[in-house]
């Protein structure tokens, strides 16, 4: 550290007290190491300038050196610890995140390096859960419904095809606001699925009842049958009896992988509803059915 | 810790002027029952003050812009180094991903245009 103080701050050896001010100054500016907290070669250069400055600001001391009493080095200023030495420091009560306040796009990085004293209290909303009624071929099929939601918004619900009674449906995001800028909660939608007139759901397969007439059970033929999808034609064999279950492949409810379920339809031979004379005539003289004992197993 | 005395001779000021700079909010000392508690970094601080004032000439009302600006330096710097450090110790695929990306969004400086070094 001897080097010429008048060279290191750059000014003549009759520079004015002003002349030297301003060129530490200018320095001092560039130099400063907490103005340059990088700069590692910063604080070694800063100390130069500033025992230089010391040696030529004091006039006592420059009138001294001028005479060659002292040289330029001892001057030093006392070792001291600049700010930026305690930037790490964990505990740093000015320390400021205000830097990167704004960089929300993402929230990450702002509340990841967010160290700033306040407790941020920050809470997920809270799930909200409602309860959809839906039509028995609505939820075999799949729908959409429109619903309100608590804080008055309306959303489409999609009802996946095959949907079960009972079946949650999370809509992401739909639920209670979050608390100090946390996300919102979920809202779940239990499906409720009302009773089909006659169709009834076992697993994957629909079941139904299906009424047929005398001479349908009796001759057999092409029938009209309600499916969930429509109505289709069914061969009847020869003499069905009730309780004949027949299987329509691939009616049933749509499964994840794609494959259907079958519709199982169980037939209930019904008579006519008014009475018939031809129909009556004909039982009476009909011997074979007088002979025939469908109780016979029941010991009647 | 050191209290007002203490640090008034540690900090080479004098009383009136620790006052004046606490109730600006230059400084800001824990509160102790003795009074304020001082650190380290508060004489750091004060140090980082009086050259502002005395050497480099900063005035009563720049003051606090700088404090302000070197406290959000000093955040940005460590938070960008604990996200260097933190990509560091990333697998090489996944640090060259993200070193790429960050590329990607540099525009290329030409040479005149860099920072000046020279001291």
């Amino acid at each position: 550290m001897s080097d010429d103080p008048y060279k290191v701050l750059g000014v003549k050896k009759d520079a004015t007290a002003e002349e030297i001010q301003k060129a530490y100054r200018s320095l001092a500016k560039k130099l400063h190491p907490d103005l340059n907290p990088s700069n590692k070669q910063a604080e070694e250069q800063f100390k130069v300038v500033s025992a230089a400055y010391d040696l030529l600001s004091d006039p006592q001391k420059r009138a001294r050196f001028d005479r060659g009493e002292i040289d330029a080095s001892g001057q030093e200023r006392p070792q001291h610890r600049f700010y930026r030495d305690f930037a790490d420091t964990a505990e740093h009560p000015y320390a400021s995140s205000e830097g990167f306040s704004d960089f929300a796009e993402e929230n990450l990085f702002s509340d990841l390096f967010r160290r700033d004293g306040h407790i941020n209290i920050k809470m997920r909303g809270q799930d909200v859960h409602y309860r959809l009624p839906i039509e028995f071929l609505e939820a075999i099929n799949g729908a959409i419904r429109r619903i309100t939601l608590s804080d008055g918004s309306t959303v489409d619900v999609t009802i996946p095809a095959g949907a079960r009674d009972g079946q949650l449906l999370r809509l992401a995001g739909k639920g209670g606001v979050g608390i100090g800028g946390g996300p919102p909660g979920d809202a779940f939608v239990e499906i409720n699925v009302k009773p089909h007139p006659y169709f009834r759901r076992k697993g994957d397969d629909i079941h139904v009842e299906l009424p047929v007439s005398l001479g349908e059970a009796v001759l057999g033929g092409k029938i009209a049958v309600p499916t969930t999808s429509g109505t289709v034609t069914m061969t009847v064999p020869k003499n069905s009896n009730t309780g004949t279950v027949l299987r329509l492949r691939g009616k049933g409810i749509l499964r994840p992988d794609g494959t259907r379920g079958d519709e199982y339809i169980t037939l209930r031979v019904v008579l006519p509803e008014a009475p018939d004379p031809e129909l009556e005539a004909f039982v009476s003289r009909w011997g074979a059915g007088k002979e025939h004992n469908p109780r016979r197993a029941m010991e009647a | 810790m050191l209290d007002i005395e203490e640090f008034v001779v540690r900090a080479e000021l004098t009383s009136d002027v620790v006052e004046t700079w606490i109730e600006a909010g230059w400084l800001r000392p824990r509160r102790s029952e003795r009074g304020a508690a001082f650190s380290a970094i508060d004489i750091a601080r004060a140090q980082l003050i009086r050259d502002l004032k005395e050497d480099l000439g900063v005035n009563d009302e720049g003051i606090p812009i700088i404090l302000d600006l070197v406290d959000q330096m000093h955040g940005l710097r460590r938070a960008l180094r604990e996200l260097c450090e933190s990509v560091g110790v990333q697998p090489t695929d996944l640090k060259q991903r993200i070193l790429a990306e960050v590329r990607r969004r540099r525009p290329i400086l030409p040479n005149s245009s860099r920072a000046d070094q020279s001291s």
